[in-house]
C-alpha cells in the first residue's frame, strides 16, 4: 500500500454549502448544483477545470449525481456516485482526495447532497426481520449504546443536554443551519422522550441540503493563502466485534476488538497526518445524538472514556474554549442531510481555518479534524490543515 | 375473509424450536467448530465471519440470559415496517453461550425493566398482518 505521505499534496481550493432545511420545492440536483456553483466561484474557477466529481448521497436513486452535474454542465469527465450511507460526504472527499494525491487529476469536485425522503425508508443496515421487530430506529439504538455509556461512565442526562446547548448556541450564529435559536438546558430536559434516556432534543433534525468542495494540487490554487490542506483522509468500514447497533451489529462478546473502528479510523488518521490529538484545534463531531459527541470525543483520543462530560461542562469545547467542538452547531442545529453531512463538517473547518466563520470564529485555529460515521458502519476522519 | 385471527405464525421460520412440552421455546443459532464464535439468527450458508470458515454447526441457545441494555421507544419507527405497539421495548441481551443479541423486551411495566436483569424468553404475538393472523416473535421477560 501506497504511504500518502510520499504523495501530492491536496488542498481545498473551494467550498459550497446551501442553507439547509426542508425543501418541498426543490429536488436534490436544485441544491447540490447550487453548492457545486458556490464552490467553483469559492475556488475562483470554471467547471471546465474540474476533471472528475464522486458525488455523495443515500436515498437520491440511480446516478443523482449525475442530476445535479446536468444543472451544472456536461463537460465530458467522470461522474462516480458515492453511497456510504451517513459517510457519503466523507468518502466521497476521501475519493476526489485520493486522486489528487495519486495524480490521477489535478481538480477534482466531491459533492454531498440529499433530500430526505418523505416516505418509507428501507434500510438495508437492518434485515427485513429487524425491520418488522422495530430495531431499525436509530434514536433507540443510541439509546442503547447511551444506556450501556451512562452506565459505565456515570454521565447523567443533564450532561447530555449541555452538549445540546453548546451546538445550539453556536448554531444561533450560522446563517446556513436549519435550526438557529439558542435552547436552554431546561428546554431540552423537558423535551419529549423519544426512547430512554433520549429525548427529541438530545436527537439531530433532518434535513435536506448539500454541500460541495473542489479539490486541487497545489499550483492550481487561484489564491495561496485560502487554500487548506487536506492533511488527512481516513476510512475504516467496520471492525469485527465491536457492536454499533445503529448499523445493525452488536459487539462478539468473545472476541471484543482489540482496536474499535472509530479508534481505527482515528489511529490512521493521526498517522497519515503527522498531528496528533494534542495538536488539534477545532473538532466538528458527529453529533447525531448527542451522547455519540462525548464518547465520539473520547474515541478520538481528546480525552480518557467518561471524561468529555466534565470537559465539556468546564467549557473546554466551547466556542472560546481551548478546543472548540461543532462550531457550526452540529448536526444538532444544521440537520442531517445524510449524504451532506461529511461535507457540510469540511466547509465548516475551512471557513475556520480560513478565518472567516464571523460571528463564531475561533481563535487560532490551525489544524481542525472532522468525524462522521454511521451505518454501514463506517467511520470517516479528515484533517485539515491552515 | 374469515376470521384467522387463531391462526398464529411466526416473524421467520427457522428462528426458534417449540421445544418438548416441559422444556420451552429455543432460538435456533450457529456456532463455529472452529473459533467458538455464537451467532444468532442462525447462518444459513454456515461460514463463520469471524474466522472465515465454513465451519458452523447448528445448536440450539439458552433460554435464559441477562438483559445489558434496554429502551423503551415511544415513536414508531420510520418506514411502516413495523406493525408492532408502540411503547415498546427492546435492548441488548446476554447469553451464557456467550453472545448478545437484539431482543424486544416484554414486561408488566416495560419502564421498570432493569438493566442487568435476568431475563427469558418467551414467544408472543407481535402484531396482525394483513390476513387476520397473529405473528409471532421471539422476546425476553425479566425473571421474578
Ligand atoms: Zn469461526
Amino acid at each position: 500500500m501506497k504511504n500518502l505521505k510520499e504523495m501530492r499534496e491536496v488542498f481545498v481550493a473551494g467550498i459550497g454549502l446551501t442553507k439547509w432545511g426542508v425543501y418541498e420545492d426543490q429536488e436534490c440536483y436544485d441544491f447540490g448544483s447550487e453548492a457545486i456553483f458556490k464552490a467553483l466561484a469559492d475556488a475562483g474557477m470554471g467547471w471546465t477545470e474540474v476533471q472528475a466529481a464522486f458525488c455523495g448521497s443515500v436515498y437520491q436513486g440511480t446516478a443523482s449525481g449525475h442530476q445535479a452535474i446536468k444543472e451544472v454542465g456536461l463537460t465530458g469527465i467522470p461522474v462516480v456516485n458515492v453511497e456510504n450511507a451517513c459517510s457519503s460526504g466523507g468518502s466521497s472527499l476521501r475519493l476526489a482526495y485520493l486522486m489528487v494525491a495519486a495524480e490521477i487529476y489535478d481538480v477534482v469536485i466531491a459533492l454531498g447532497m440529499e433530500k430526505m425522503p418523505r416516505g418509507p425508508i428501507p434500510s438495508t443496515a437492518f434485515r427485513p426481520w429487524e425491520l418488522a421487530s422495530g430495531f431499525n430506529i436509530q434514536v433507540g439504538n443510541y439509546a442503547l449504546e447511551t444506556v450501556e455509556y451512562m452506565k459505565e461512565t456515570g454521565v447523567t442526562e443533564e450532561d447530555l443536554a449541555r452538549v445540546t446547548v453548546k451546538n445550539r448556541k453556536n448554531g444561533a450564529m450560522n446563517p446556513n443551519a436549519r435550526f438557529q435559536k439558542p435552547v436552554s438546558l431546561e428546554e431540552v430536559m423537558g423535551s419529549r422522550m423519544v426512547a430512554e434516556p433520549l429525548r427529541l432534543l438530545h436527537c439531530c433534525p433532518l434535513a435536506d441540503g448539500a454541500a460541495a468542495a473542489v479539490l486541487c494540487g497545489k499550483d492550481k490554487l487561484k489564491s495561496l493563502s485560502r487554500g487548506i490542506k487536506v492533511a488527512a483522509s481516513a476510512l475504516t468500514s467496520g471492525v469485527y466485534g465491536d457492536g454499533m447497533p445503529a448499523a445493525g451489529i452488536v459487539n462478539s462478546l468473545k472476541y471484543p476488538p482489540e482496536v474499535g473502528i472509530l479508534e481505527l479510523s482515528a489511529q490512521q488518521a493521526y498517522e497519515a497526518s503527522g498531528y496528533g490529538p494534542e495538536d488539534i484545534d477545532i473538532v466538528q463531531g458527529y453529533d447525531t445524538t448527542v451522547p455519540s459527541e462525548l464518547w465520539g470525543m473520547e474515541k478520538l483520543g481528546f480525552c480518557n472514556k467518561g471524561e468529555a462530560a466534565g470537559l465539556l461542562r468546564d467549557g473546554k469545547f466551547d466556542l472560546d474554549g481551548e478546543l472548540p467542538v461543532n462550531t457550526d452547531g452540529g448536526l444538532m442545529s444544521r440537520g442531517h442531510p445524510l449524504g451532506a453531512t461529511g461535507l457540510g463538517q469540511i466547509c465548516e473547518l475551512v471557513t475556520q481555518l480560513r478565518n472567516e466563520a464571523g460571528a463564531r470564529q475561533v481563535k487560532k485555529a490551525r489544524v481542525g479534524l472532522a468525524h462522521a460515521m454511521g451505518a454501514g458502519p463506517n467511520s470517516s476522519i479528515t484533517i485539515l490543515t491552515r | 375473509m374469515g376470521d384467522n385471527s387463531h391462526q398464529q405464525i411466526p416473524l421467520r421460520e427457522g428462528f426458534w424450536t417449540s421445544g418438548a412440552p416441559d422444556s420451552g421455546p429455543r432460538l435456533i443459532g450457529s456456532r463455529c467448530t472452529q473459533c467458538g464464535e455464537v451467532y444468532f439468527p442462525k447462518k444459513p450458508k454456515g461460514w463463520c465471519v469471524h474466522c472465515q470458515q465454513q465451519t458452523l454447526e447448528e445448536i440450539l441457545l439458552s433460554p435464559r440470559g441477562r438483559i445489558s441494555a434496554v429502551t423503551v421507544v415511544r415513536q414508531p419507527p420510520a418506514g411502516g415496517f413495523y406493525h408492532g405497539p408502540v411503547p415498546y421495548a427492546y435492548g441488548l441481551v446476554d447469553l451464557p453461550d456467550g453472545l448478545r443479541l437484539v431482543s424486544q423486551i416484554t414486561a408488566d411495566n416495560l419502564e421498570a425493566v432493569p438493566v442487568g436483569a435476568e431475563a427469558e424468553l418467551v414467544i408472543r404475538p407481535l402484531y396482525q398482518n394483513s390476513e387476520g393472523r397473529e405473528v409471532l416473535t421471539f422476546m425476553f421477560t425479566p425473571v421474578a
